[in-house]
């Protein structure tokens, strides 16, 4: 199974799980991100035997939805609660992208995960990155998943 | 008498979604208590009568580690029990909670049956 699949079935167990949304993906995976329109990005560093970024790109009006199941309770305004559920998502997503990267999530740590919004923003890497965006639906609409490594050999 | 739990996580989505985990498992609690850091949870625990310690470790300004160490050195609070729950699942770092003293740990994402299976034991 290769890195995005693992990635697939981490992200499928996250929301199935905890926001109590089944996911599924919505079409091939990209190397080249879009420009985010009235969007939310939780973002959350890797360093150590692998340095990147794993993102989750959601707009507004799909992050409240998520933010509505994952809490049980109507979310109507972009607030803390969607920064907060956001930056939660980030970080599970991290966790696990952790221990497929490496043996039992070792050699690998995590930073605090942040939240990023906006009207219209791009979410590049800075320096050369091997990069998979996988992009997702649920029944809001749809999202995507953005792991950036430093490159070398992601595939396992 | 019913017994209370102490949640400790800097997300409060996380916190409302243990407690949520806890009611869906049938795990009743008296008193919920939150903390955001493990200096908060800390100060509740001086202050409340707590029964076991739901905890995170990778929080700011005191992590899980640190809060299970700093605990450990506190005559009146030391033998509450304490689950680690977080997105850590590595041999070292849980090692190192359970020999400061956490009686186990729950990874996240989790569902309320791993949540009852864990924690009934050991109410």
């Amino acid at each position: 199974m290769d890195i995005s699949e693992k990635i697939i079935e981490s992200a499928k167990e996250i929301f199935s799980s905890m926001v109590m949304m089944e996911i599924s993906v919505s079409g091939d995976n990209m190397t080249k991100s879009v420009t985010l329109i009235e969007s939310i990005s939780g973002v959350i560093g890797l360093a150590g035997t692998h340095k990147g970024v794993l993102a989750i790109h959601i707009p507004n009006k799909v992050a409240m939805a998520i933010t509505s199941s994952f809490l049980g309770m109507d979310v109507d305004e972009m607030n803390e609660d969607v920064e907060d559920a956001v930056g939660e998502l980030a970080n599970m997503l991290g966790g696990n992208v952790k221990s497929i990267l490496s043996e039992n999530g070792r050699d690998i740590n995590l930073s605090l995960p942040s939240t990023i919004t906006g009207q219209q923003y791009d979410f590049q890497p800075t320096k050369e990155a091997e990069r998979i965006i996988i992009p997702f639906r649920c029944d809001a609409g749809e999202f995507t998943i953005d792991l950036q490594l430093e490159k070398i050999m992601i595939s396992v | 008498m019913g017994k209370n739990v102490l949640l400790v996580d800097d997300s409060s989505t996380m916190r409302k979604i243990i407690g949520r985990s806890l009611r869906q498992a049938g795990i009743d609690f008296d008193n919920i208590f939150e903390a955001a850091d493990g200096l908060e949870a800390l100060e509740i625990l001086e202050k409340e009568h707590v029964d076991i310690v739901l905890s995170d470790i990778n929080m700011p300004n005191m992590d899980g580690i640190a809060f299970l160490r700093e605990k450990a050195n506190r005559e009146g609070i030391k033998n509450i029990p304490v689950l680690m729950i977080s997105t850590e699942t590595g041999d070292d770092i849980i090692g190192e909670a359970k020999s400061l003293g956490a009686v186990g740990a729950i990874k996240k994402p989790f569902t309320p049956d791993k949540v009852n299976e864990v924690l009934g034991p050991l109410l």
